[in-house]
């Protein structure tokens, strides 16, 4: 069953004098089943970006529509929107976006507090999320008191803890050391196994190789995608990065 | 010229922060330039008692110039901070910190510029208006040549050249001391959690209740001067502490209480006030004493402006008042003052006066303090330390044969006891022990007796008492001598009468009485010294001090308003860029639009409403000390200083809102404009 799914979207961007048109996004199909792992890649100005606004409903496209679980999201009201993302959708970005005014915690704390959810159940909820990401010992520092990994970690944890219907990623490991990247993906390998869907835009083969699928955009459109199979991950890394070298060449893969 | 130019492009292109600061700066030269045109002007030199005026200019001048250089520079480092940022990539594009020591001396010099061009031309504009406003106030003749006060354009010139020069000197040095990797992030500095610190914000809730205390329960009308300073620089120190700990403790013992805190409406809400409040304590501080200040000053000089005929009827009974001070006890019978009295009523009638009203009695004074349950006269008997926090009474003795002439009354004392009157708190005495003197048994609290002018005024209260016998009543007293020889007590004859002259006659009638009495003969007559007052012969003196106070607490309002203003602005502009990322990110995160705006609004007024509150709670713990030392002006009238300080409080309330309305819109379209 499929939780998300995208058909014939388009995204055009014309100035403000209406004089240039860009298109973003010219016609974008997929669908992400329940429970999937799924890496979006393309170079920077492929228009996954732009992509992964229109999932999240951060912008609305110019035609085409995106459906999750069966709701089409250009039917939600504005009122009611940030609501919606808050109760269906989890995000982790590549700046963190943690609040620094707040602590770690109250982070976490924060899409659960605006929907009204008493203490008592949010700290019940916390525990096993905080306890799987290891951050337990330091719920109560702020956020420039812990290391960037430490950071985004807290900040999987916010997206988790709504027990959202996907998560979306957006570059999570861009502002990442190596080692904290390579903790971070393995951590989205085991949320994932517990059947929680994640879909993560990068550009980095790293990144998209701990998927079970990858898309690969180019031009506005879903120009390949690979399924990991009973690939390894550096196996599936190495399909990843030739089929780039492919793609970069021009070339069309059999 | 290339530095010029770059200094012109980045006033013009941060001018949402460089405009109000400009107006800011050619506000403070206007007032400076017009302040010091009055202070030269001929007009006011030319007036009665226009030196009183120029006096109370100068010091005022003294306190602009001295308000302008600290508000400026406080307004100077928050555009230094957001400009560090263009300073560091010039930096690092090469240019040295001599050629960037350079755009800041252009800039500033532009500044100066601008400031003092425009400051000295709308002051050129606006003083003669400003005159007449003083002028009118001041209820004189009207003249209107309109001219320019050179000595004040150089004056003004002088003292922004130094402010200027000053604030040059501080960017340099903010500049020289940073490297351009400092520049470039210093805008970010310092955003760590604010730590409750328990210390500082309890010792200024215990500094703000000592002087509330203070305020509160001081008696002594003579330590009330001293009490009141040091009571102010509690109250300033207890504000800044409470606002910058205190109010960070407060969120913190809040987000303690996990089901009071973690709510959708408070939530955010609580935790960003401690931020909030660690950025803008020292600012909102400020707004509050100088609300606080503005208040107090503008009420208490517009209470005695309004108040003046109260204070003119209290401080003169009647239209005319001679007071005549006898050598001696025995030199104070009614057979000496008879003749005096012909002398004195000869002159009021020879300038027209149709005596009426006349009040005459006998009066014998002296100043005690209970010690130990017992009056002590004598200064010098008492111990310094005690003296000093001893409450001082003047102590009046009048004949009872005076009183029961003036009032047509039948009391009877016997040798020993007393009638007494309180001019201000019955104090319910049933005896009274002198020291060196005898003790006096009080029979009976009369409710009325008209006091001379100068006990009415006083700020000391005074107990008259009604006694059988002058001589009999103040024993040893009188035998008292102070360190010069002069007698403790003092004796005189009070004598006073309306003339139903017109108050031009009137003044006339007292120069005449005045004349006639001032070269009595000392020796033929037993006197040691006279004086005489007239209700309008004063009035001009009372006009041209109270008007020249209540100039000037406008002019100083308009400044502190100026410059609250101006923090108000800064502080609302230097929130918006801050917040905006941070709303960005709660929208993300799932914060409805409407959230937002809900919980930026509750955020904007308690920070915008608590200087005001607290600027109230201030004024009313003032109150009692206020109403204490406005009586050394002759105002008494407490419900008069208690409306109109109700009525600046309104005023003030309103401008403030309307400031809050117009500034917080700017802080919308900042935090709105952010990307998100």
């Amino acid at each position: 069953m499929s939780i998300m799914e995208v058909s014939g979207l388009r995204k055009v961007y014309s100035s403000r004098l209406g004089g240039n048109t860009v298109e973003a996004l010219k016609n974008v199909n997929f669908s992400v089943e329940k429970g999937e792992f799924v890496a979006i890649m393309g170079e920077s100005g492929s228009g996954k970006t732009t992509l992964l606004n229109i999932l999240a409903a951060l912008d609305r496209p110019t035609s085409g529509r995106v459906l999750l679980d069966g709701l089409d999201l250009s039917k939600i009201k504005d009122s009611l929107m940030a609501q919606f993302r808050r109760d269906n959708l989890g995000f982790v970005f590549q700046e963190f976006n943690l609040l620094d005014t707040f602590t770690l915690e109250d982070n976490i704390f924060l899409p659960l507090v605006l929907a009204g959810t008493p203490y008592r159940e949010m700290e019940d909820r916390l525990r096993p999320i905080a306890a799987r990401l290891g951050i337990p010992g330091l719920l109560k520092k702020y956020p420039y008191e812990v290391s960037g990994g430490q950071k985004q970690r807290a900040a999987v944890a916010r997206a988790m803890i709504t027990n959202p219907k996907i998560i979306l990623a957006d570059e999570p490991t861009g502002a990442l050391d190596s080692r904290a990247s390579d903790e971070l993906l393995k951590l989205f390998a085991e949320v994932n196994a517990l059947g929680q869907t994640i879909l993560l835009v990068t550009h980095s083969v790293k990144a998209a190789s701990v998927a079970k699928r990858v898309l690969f955009i180019k031009d506005g459109e879903v120009y390949h995608q690979l399924y990991r199979g009973e690939d390894g991950d550096e196996q599936f890394y190495r399909r990843i990065s030739d089929s780039l070298k492919v793609m970069a060449t021009g070339g069309r893969e059999e | 010229m290339i530095y010029p130019k770059l200094a012109f492009e980045g006033i013009r292109k941060n001018r949402r922060l460089y405009l109000p600061y400009i107006l800011t700066c050619v506000g403070m030269v206007m007032m400076t330039y017009i302040v010091d045109y009055i202070r030269y002007s001929k007009t006011v030199a030319e007036m009665r008692g226009g030196s009183i005026i120029e006096e109370i200019l100068v010091l005022g001048n003294g306190v602009i110039v001295f308000f302008s250089c600290l508000f400026l520079f406080y307004t100077n480092s928050f555009l230094m901070r957001r400009r560090k940022k263009e300073f560091g990539l010039y930096n690092i594009l090469g240019m040295g910190k001599r050629n960037l020591s350079l755009i800041i001396l252009c800039e500033t010099a532009t500044i100066a510029a601008i400031s003092l061009v425009a400051g000295v031309f709308l002051g050129v504009v606006f003083s003669k208006l400003v005159e007449l406003i003083l002028i009118n106030i001041i209820d004189l003749g009207i003249n209107y040549s309109f001219d320019i006060s050179f000595s004040a354009i150089r004056d003004t010139a002088i003292g922004f050249a130094i402010i200027f020069s000053l604030l040059l000197l501080n960017s340099i040095r903010q500049i020289r001391f940073s490297t351009a990797i400092n520049l470039l992030k210093s805008e970010n500095l310092g955003e760590k959690p604010p730590k409750a610190n328990w210390f500082l914000g309890i010792a200024g809730v215990a500094l703000l209740g000592a002087a509330y205390y203070l305020a509160v329960t001081i008696t002594n009308p003579m330590a009330a001067l001293v009490t009141f300073f040091f009571a102010v620089l509690m109250v300033i120190a207890g504000t800044y502490l409470v606002m910058i700990s205190g109010s960070v403790m407060f969120c913190r013992l809040l987000q303690k209480f996990k089901g009071y805190y973690y709510k959708p409406n408070r939530f955010v809400s609580i935790s960003s006030m401690a931020f909030r409040m660690k950025r803008n304590g020292a600012g909102l501080a400020s707004i509050c004493i100088l609300a606080t200040m503005v208040l107090v000053m503008i009420s208490s000089t517009s209470s005695l402006y309004f108040g003046e005929e109260s204070a003119l009827a209290i401080r003169y009974p009647k239209e005319i008042n001679a007071e005549i001070y006898t050598s001696g006890l025995e030199d104070l019978s009614d057979e000496r003052f008879a003749p005096i009295k012909k002398i004195i009523d000869d002159a009021a009638r020879g300038a027209g006066a149709d005596i009426s009203d006349a009040v005459y009695y006998r009066e014998a004074a002296v100043v005690g303090a209970f010690i130990n349950g017992s009056v002590e006269v004598n200064v010098a008997n008492a111990a310094a330390s005690v003296a000093a926090s001893a409450v001082p009474y003047q102590f009046y003795f009048i004949p009872l044969e005076d009183y029961n002439r003036i009032y047509g009354t039948r009391d009877a004392l016997s040798p020993g006891e007393a009638m007494v009157y309180y001019t201000r708190e019955n104090l319910c005495l049933s005896e009274i022990k002198f020291n060196n003197g005898r003790d006096i048994k009080i029979v009976k609290t009369v409710d009325r007796f008209e006091v001379d002018g100068d006990a009415a005024a006083s700020i000391v209260d005074s107990v008259v008492l009604i006694v059988p016998d002058l001589k009999e009543a103040l024993g040893g007293l009188i035998e008292l001598a102070a360190f010069n020889g002069d007698r403790l007590v003092v004796t005189e004859f009070v004598y006073g009468f309306n003339t139903g002259l017109e108050p031009e006659k009137q003044a006339e009638a007292t120069q005449a009485v005045w004349s006639a009495i001032k070269d009595l003969d000392k020796e033929k007559y037993g006197i040691y010294s006279r004086t005489v007052s007239g209700r309008e012969d004063s009035r001009t003196e009372f006009t041209e001090l109270y008007g020249g106070l209540f100039f000037l607490g406008i002019m100083l309002s308009v400044i502190f308003i100026f410059a609250a203003v101006l923090i108000i602005y800064y502080k609302q502009l230097s929130e918006g860029y801050e917040d905006a990322a941070r709303f960005g990110i709660m929208k993300k995160v799932g914060m409805t639009d409407r959230d937002i705006k809900k919980s930026i609004n509750s955020q904007l007024l308690t920070v915008f409403f608590l200087p005001l509150g607290f600027a109230a709670l201030h004024l009313l713990f003032a109150f009692p000390i206020i109403k204490r030392m406005l009586r050394l002006f002759n105002l008494v009238n407490v419900s008069l200083y208690g409306l109109i300080t109700l009525i600046c409080f309104a005023i003030f309330a309103l401008a403030y809102t309307l400031v809050y309305r117009i500034t917080s819109n700017v802080y919308y379209k900042i935090v709105s404009g952010g990307k998100d």
